[in-house]
């Protein structure tokens, strides 16, 4: 029996293989430019990520724990309602007066967050003459340089846009959680209705429209303040804030070189 | 070239070029424009639709009220920290159900009940009893505190 094979036609076959493919690649281009043109989205076109790096500051003598920015994070960004589902949250820290005679410093430092401080702080039940003093600190993604969140994604999931966010692709993401335990600040979380990791995004789509994110916004004493080092306004809020106050990150010694600057932060505060 | 050694090489060139080829179909075109991710996530971020307005918006219309309130000490406070989301009312100021939340009294004993864990350069008061009963803007004009009505 004869092949019916012959080297001529496996050629020609391999040679429309490969030539369909090489096509295939131009192909595939247009049509995502085209579905660009087409699809419309409600993105803002003239955002360039290169040309911004974005900047959190908090001065923690300015929070009065009123808890306005907690719920205006889940307001604009439509966080899930549980007590544990928080972009950004607010502490309060009671450090009380030593024992006498004991020879420390500070006596015992007592962390609470009821609720993320949604709703605001109700009085607390350390009376107050023990109290050596009592501050609030509000936390949300510290925007590490050196994001340990992103260096444990095994998809591509999470990454670190140029302009200095630290986003989640809903997409990619496959709810592994590895992210969630690599954060050192305890920043993410899975969301209970999509399944992937869900973190502050700075409010994405408020600083590609010019707005500044929601807790910034509604932060009532000023506490907050956000800005862009690459395009420093006349009068920048944040070159102010930089040059008046002597800055510190948390955790400094992990390495992960946060972009979110604390003044005022005290040595318990983690 | 022995039969099954040539067999082995071709196995091994077919895995790899259909892996090449799934790889090359199944990854997102934007796939590493910025980095090792889809570039397309950064705009799907972006197109979410604001909820807040921002402080901007509000004055375009009430312009008197910033004439107040840059005199007094609630010059930090957006518009819509006391008076809730207002993007809908932005985008249609004319309808009434859409116009943003009276404010009421737990609104100020938000940020004026006492607290120890509060600076002490924020004003406070103990909410029970500082003139209970009496509604906090029968003594005092939110927009300009130092005020008096």
């Amino acid at each position: 029996m004869k092949n019916s094979i012959t080297r001529r036609s496996m050629l020609t076959t391999l040679g429309g293989a490969v030539a369909g493919l090489m096509a295939l690649s131009p192909a595939r281009k247009v049509k995502a430019a085209v579905q660009k043109v087409f699809v419309s989205t409600n993105a803002p076109k003239d955002y360039d990520p290169y040309k911004h790096k974005w900047l959190m500051c908090f001065d923690v003598d300015k929070c009065i724990g009123c808890g306005l920015c907690v719920d205006a994070c889940k307001t604009e960004n439509h966080v899930p309602q549980g007590p544990t589902y928080f972009r950004t949250w607010i502490e309060r820290y009671i450090i009380k007066k030593p024992k006498p005679g004991s020879g420390d410093i500070r006596g015992e430092v007592i962390v609470d967050s009821p609720n993320g401080g949604r709703g605001g702080f109700s009085a607390t039940t350390v009376p107050r003459e023990e109290i050596l003093k009592s501050f609030f600190v509000p936390k949300l993604c510290n925007l590490c340089e050196h994001s340990p969140c992103t260096q444990v994604c095994p998809v591509g999931a999470t990454f670190d846009a140029p302009d200095g966010a630290v986003l989640v692709d809903p997409k990619y993401c496959i709810g592994c959680g590895f992210c969630i335990q690599a954060c050192p600040y305890g920043c993410r979380f899975l969301n209970p209705e999509t399944k992937t990791a869900e973190k502050c995004t700075l409010c994405y789509h408020r600083i590609t429209r010019g707005l500044k994110p929601a807790c910034v916004e509604i932060c009532p004493t000023e506490a907050r303040i956000f800005g862009d080092l690459k395009n420093p306004v006349e009068n920048d809020p944040i070159q102010a804030f930089i040059n008046k106050n002597k800055v510190n990150s948390l955790k400094p010694h992990l390495g992960t070189d946060p972009r979110v600057m604390y003044a005022n932060l005290d040595k318990e505060v983690r | 070239m022995p039969p099954q050694i040539f067999r082995l090489v071709l196995l091994t060139v077919t895995i790899v070029v259909t892996y090449l080829i799934a790889r090359y179909l199944l990854t997102p075109t934007t796939f590493g424009q910025h980095g090792f991710y889809r570039g397309d996530a950064l705009a799907e971020h972006a197109s979410h639709t604001p909820v807040f307005a921002g402080r901007k918006s509000c004055l375009e219309c009430h312009e008197e009220i910033q004439q107040q309130l840059f005199k007094g000490e609630h010059k930090t406070i957006g518009c819509e920290s006391c008076h809730g989301p207002a993007s809908a009312h932005v985008a249609d100021p004319d309808s009434e159900n859409k116009k943003p939340d009276k404010r009421n009294t737990l609104t100020c004993a938000r940020c004026h009940e006492a607290n120890p864990s509060r600076p002490a350069t924020q004003k406070q008061i103990n909410v029970n009893t500082h003139y209970s009963g009496q509604k906090c803007v029968e003594c005092h004009v939110p927009h300009q505190p130092n005020e008096v009505p």
